[in-house]
C-alpha cells in the first residue's frame, strides 16, 4: 500500500476545503442579514457595490479553491471524471445564472448563442468550474458586453468573448504555459487558465485531445477564449 | 410550462443552519410558503413518513451518520417519496465522484454550492420538465414493472431528444431485470462504439458478467479502469470477476488499489479482507478489518461481521510466537469484544460467532480453560438455536471449530447449512471440500435437480407433476425453506386449479409448520408470510 500519509493529507484538504467554503458562505450569509435589516431605502450605491464586491470576491475564492482540490486529485490520480452526453445550451444557460447578481449590478449584457439540439460530451462538473472562471474574468474585464456561443463541426467549441481591453499579448504567445502568466501587479495568478488546459486535456476522442485557445479581437473586439473538446 | 413553489410542499435537508435559511429564502422568493428545515438525515426520514413532499433539497454531507445518497435510498426503497417529488442533492465539491457509479435510486439533479436562486430556480424547472416527460416510463420502472417501462419508452424517447441518455439508460436497465442479454449488450455496447461513456462500459462488463463471459468481462473492466481510474465500481468488478476466474491474488491487489483511491469505503475493506482471508494473508487481513471497524463507527452499514473477523484475524496473529507486541494486539482484541456488545444487539447467530471467536482468541494465548469455556457457552447455544446460520457464516465456523477441535460441532452445522442452501452451487462446491458427509452432498444435489424440474414444470402450469418432484426433493430436504414454500404454493395453485378441493391443504400446513423459523430480516419472510396466512384462512374456512 501506498504511503497511508498522502491520503491522509488528502482527507486534511478536503475537509478544510468544506470549512473554507462554509466559512466563506457564513461571511456572505451574515453581511446579507445585516443588509436586510437596513431599509433598502437607506442604502446608498456604495453599499450596494461593496455588497457586490463581498459576493464576487467570495465566489473567486470558491472557484479557486475547487480548481485547487482538482488539480491536486489530478495529481494523485483521483480526480474523477465523467464523461457525458449533455445539452450544450441548458448548460450554458446555467453556466450564464451562476453570474446573474454580477452581470445584472454592473449592467453588463450577456448573451448566449447556441443551437437549441447540440449536445456535447464532456464532464458537465468540471467544465463547469473551468467557465465560471472564465466568464467571471470576462465579466471582470469586459465593457459592457459578453457573448457565450458554442458551434459544432468536428469538435465542440465554446467560445467567450467580451468587449475589454483583451488578453495581453504576452499571455496569447506564450500559449500553453500559463504559469508564466503569473503576474502580481495584475492580481493574475494564471490558475484559471491552467485549469482550463488541464481540464480540456482530459476530454479525448481517438487521436484527438482538447484544448483552449485565446485571442483578441473577435466578435466583440475584445478578449477571445475557446475551449475545444473533440 | 410554467414552473412554481406555490402550493408546493418543499423540505430541506441541510445540516449547516445559515445555509439551510438562505435557500428557504429562495425558495419564498420563488413563491414557496410551505418550506420545512431538517438538520439531519433521521429527521427528514422522519417528515417523509408524515407528509409527502413536493421538493426536496438535500445535503449530501450530512454529517456523522447517514449522507444524502443513503437519505435517498432509504426513502425510496420505504415508498415514502411520491413518484412526482423532485429530489435535488446538494453538493460541497465536485460532484462527479457520485455521479459516476451505477447506482440504483439517482437523486433528479445535483447542485454544487454556493448557487443563487436564479440557478436554483433553472435547476428546479429543468427537473420539473423531465419527471414529466418521463414519468409514466419512471412509474413503470419503480414498479419493476418492465415489458411496461419499454413499452413507455418507446413512447417517449423519439420525441424527447434531449433525454434520449436517459431513456437507453433505462431501457438497459429493463433490458437487463427480463434477462435480455443480447439486447441489453447491443444497447450498451452501440454506445460504447461511439464514445467511453462509463455507465455504458460497466453495462458492457455487466452484460459478459451475466452470461458467465467471465474472461471478455475481466478486458472490459480492466480497461475500465485505466481509462476512468477513479471509477472504482470498475475496480469492484474486476475483483469479483479475478475472483470467479480463480486469481484471489489478482483480485487482493485490485481492491488494494481501489482503496488507496478512496479508504472510507466500509463495503470494500470488507471484501479486501475476505479475499485476503482466502489469501491466507493475515496482514492485509488484519488492516482491512481494521479500517472496516474504523470507518464504520458511525455508519449505518456497521455490522458485527468486521469485528469477529477482526478479532480472529488477530488471533492468528498472536498465535504465531514471533510477535514482538503481543500485548498491544490483545489490548486491540479484548476492546473489540467489548465494543462488539456495546454496538451490536446480539442475535443467536452473533453470539455464537462471537463465543466462537472468544474462544480461538484465548487458545491463540495460550489459555486453554478459558476457550474451553466458550467453546461450551457455543455448545448451549447451537442446540438452542432457531435461525438460519448463512452460507458464509457456516463456513467460518466450521473452520474455526475445526481448529479449536471440535469437529462434530464443526460438521453439524455445515450439514445443517448445506440442506439449507443446497441450491447455492458456489457455498456446495466450497462445503463439500470441507464436509465428510458424502451422502448428505448427494442427496442434496439430488433435491436441487428435483427443484428445478419442479420449477420447470411449475412454469408449464403442470401442477401435478411439479407436486410430484417437489415432493421428492422435500423429503430429500426437508429443512430446505425454498423448497418447502415452492412445494406449498404449487400446492395451493392446485387447490386453486381443482376450485377449491383442499385435499392438499393439510399437506401444506404440516410442510410450513415444519420449516425452520424465519425471522423479519430474511428476504424470504415476506413470502413466507404471505403462504401462511392463506393457508391458515383456508384452515380457517374448513373448520368453520
Amino acid at each position: 500500500m501506498k504511503d497511508n500519509s498522502e491520503s491522509i493529507f488528502n482527507m486534511v484538504l478536503a475537509s478544510t476545503m468544506h470549512d473554507m467554503k462554509n466559512s466563506l458562505s457564513m461571511l456572505g450569509e451574515s453581511l446579507n442579514l445585516i443588509l436586510s435589516q437596513v431599509d433598502p431605502e437607506l442604502l446608498d450605491e456604495k453599499t450596494k457595490d461593496y455588497h457586490g464586491v463581498v459576493q464576487y470576491e467570495s465566489a473567486r475564492v470558491n472557484n479557486s479553491l475547487m480548481q485547487l482540490l482538482a488539480l491536486y486529485k489530478f495529481e494523485n490520480e483521483q480526480l474523477p471524471f465523467n464523461p457525458s452526453y449533455h445539452n450544450l445550451s441548458d448548460f450554458l444557460e446555467e453556466q450564464k445564472l451562476r453570474h446573474i447578481p454580477l452581470l445584472d449590478a454592473k449592467s453588463i449584457d450577456c448573451e448566449i448563442d447556441v443551437d437549441e439540439e447540440i449536445e456535447g460530451i464532456f464532464d458537465e462538473c468540471l467544465l463547469s468550474t473551468v467557465l465560471e472562471n472564465v466568464i467571471g474574468n470576462a465579466i471582470r474585464y469586459t465593457k459592457s458586453a459578453i457573448k457565450i456561443s458554442c458551434s459544432q463541426q468536428q469538435n465542440t467549441v465554446i467560445e467567450i468573448a467580451d468587449d475589454g481591453p483583451g488578453y495581453p499579448e504576452q499571455m496569447i504567445v506564450l500559449a500553453g504555459d500559463y504559469m508564466h502568466g503569473i503576474n502580481q501587479s495584475t492580481g493574475s495568478t494564471g490558475l484559471g487558465l491552467f485549469f482550463a488546459k488541464k481540464i480540456a486535456s482530459l476530454h479525448k476522442h481517438k487521436e484527438q485531445i482538447g484544448c483552449i485557445r485565446l485571442s483578441n479581437g473577435g466578435e466583440l473586439g475584445g478578449g477571445r477564449f475557446e475551449l475545444i473538446i473533440p | 410550462m410554467i414552473f412554481t413553489l406555490a402550493k408546493k410542499n418543499t423540505l430541506i435537508v441541510e445540516d449547516f443552519a445559515e445555509f439551510a435559511r438562505s435557500v428557504r429564502a429562495m425558495l419564498h422568493s420563488m413563491g414557496a410558503t410551505d418550506v420545512e428545515i431538517v438538520y439531519n438525515a433521521e429527521d427528514a426520514v422522519e417528515a417523509c413518513k408524515r407528509k409527502k413532499y413536493d421538493v426536496i433539497l438535500s445535503d449530501y454531507n450530512l454529517g456523522p451518520k447517514k449522507d444524502g445518497q443513503q437519505l435517498l435510498e432509504e426513502l425510496s426503497k420505504n415508498g415514502h417519496l411520491k413518484s412526482s417529488c423532485i429530489f435535488l442533492m446538494l453538493t460541497a465539491e465536485n460532484t462527479t465522484a457520485m455521479v459516476m457509479g451505477a447506482v440504483e435510486f439517482q437523486p433528479d439533479g445535483y447542485l454544487a454550492k454556493p448557487f443563487n436562486g436564479n440557478l436554483l430556480k433553472s435547476r428546479l424547472q429543468k427537473a420539473s420538465e423531465k419527471k414529466h416527460v418521463m414519468e409514466s416510463v419512471n412509474r413503470a420502472m419503480s414498479n419493476r414493472q418492465w415489458q411496461q417501462a419499454l413499452d413507455e419508452i418507446k413512447e417517449v424517447m423519439p420525441k424527447n431528444k434531449k433525454y434520449k441518455m436517459s431513456c437507453l439508460r433505462s431501457r438497459y436497465k429493463a433490458l437487463r431485470e427480463l434477462k435480455k442479454y443480447n439486447e441489453a449488450f447491443e444497447l450498451a455496447s452501440e454506445i460504447t462504439s461511439q464514445r467511453a461513456i462509463p455507465w455504458a462500459m460497466e453495462a458492457v462488463g455487466e452484460i459478459f458478467y451475466l452470461q458467465e463471459k467471465y474472461e471478455k468481462a475481466r478486458d472490459v473492466f480492466r480497461n475500465m479502469t485505466k481509462e476512468f481510474p477513479m471509477s472504482l465500481e470498475g475496480y469492484d468488478w474486476l475483483a469479483k470477476i479475478q475472483q470467479q476466474l480463480g486469481e484471489p491474488l489478482e483480485a487482493q491487489a485490485t481492491l488494494q488499489k481501489a482503496l488507496e483511491k478512496s479508504p472510507k469505503a466500509l463495503q470494500r475493506q470488507k471484501t479486501l479482507g475476505a479475499v485476503a482471508e482466502q489469501n491466507n494473508d493475515s496482514m492485509v487481513m488484519t488492516q482491512a478489518y481494521r479500517n472496516a471497524v474504523k470507518y464504520g463507527k458511525n455508519s449505518a452499514f456497521a455490522s458485527p461481521d468486521e469485528y469477529i473477523k477482526l478479532t480472529s484475524a488477530i488471533s492468528q496473529q498472536l498465535s504465531k510466537d514471533d510477535n514482538t507486541d503481543s500485548n498491544r494486539l490483545i489490548n486491540e482484541v479484548e476492546g473489540l469484544f467489548v465494543n462488539l456488545e456495546k454496538n451490536f444487539v446480539a442475535n443467536e447467530t452473533t453470539s455464537i460467532r462471537s463465543n466462537v471467536a472468544k474462544a480461538g482468541f484465548h487458545k491463540a494465548c495460550n489459555e486453554d480453560d478459558k476457550a474451553e469455556k466458550y467453546l461450551q457457552k457455543t455448545e448451549h447455544l447451537v442446540e438452542k438455536l432457531e435461525e438460519q446460520i448463512t452460507p458464509a457464516v457456516s463456513l467460518e465456523l466450521n473452520s474455526a471449530l475445526s481448529k479449536l477441535g471440535r469437529d462434530e460441532l464443526a460438521e453439524s452445522i455445515l450439514d445443517e447449512a448445506i440442506q439449507q442452501n443446497l441450491d447455492d452451487p458456489e457455498f456446495i462446491s466450497k462445503a463439500a471440500k470441507l464436509s465428510n458427509n458424502s451422502e448428505l452432498i448427494a442427496q442434496c444435489k439430488q433435491a436441487s435437480q428435483y427443484n428445478l424440474k419442479a420449477i420447470n414444470l411449475f412454469q408449464k402450469n403442470n401442477y401435478p407433476e411439479a407436486i410430484k418432484y417437489f415432493e421428492g426433493a422435500h423429503k430429500l430436504s426437508p429443512h430446505n425453506i425454498n423448497i418447502g414454500l415452492n412445494y406449498v404454493q404449487v400446492l395451493l395453485k392446485q387447490i386453486q386449479s381443482n376450485g377449491g378441493d383442499l385435499k392438499e391443504l393439510p399437506v401444506a400446513e404440516k410442510i410450513l409448520g415444519k420449516l425452520p423459523t424465519l425471522n423479519g430480516e430474511d428476504s424470504r419472510y415476506a413470502r413466507y408470510s404471505e403462504l401462511n396466512r392463506l393457508v391458515q384462512l383456508m384452515v380457517q374456512k374448513t373448520s368453520n
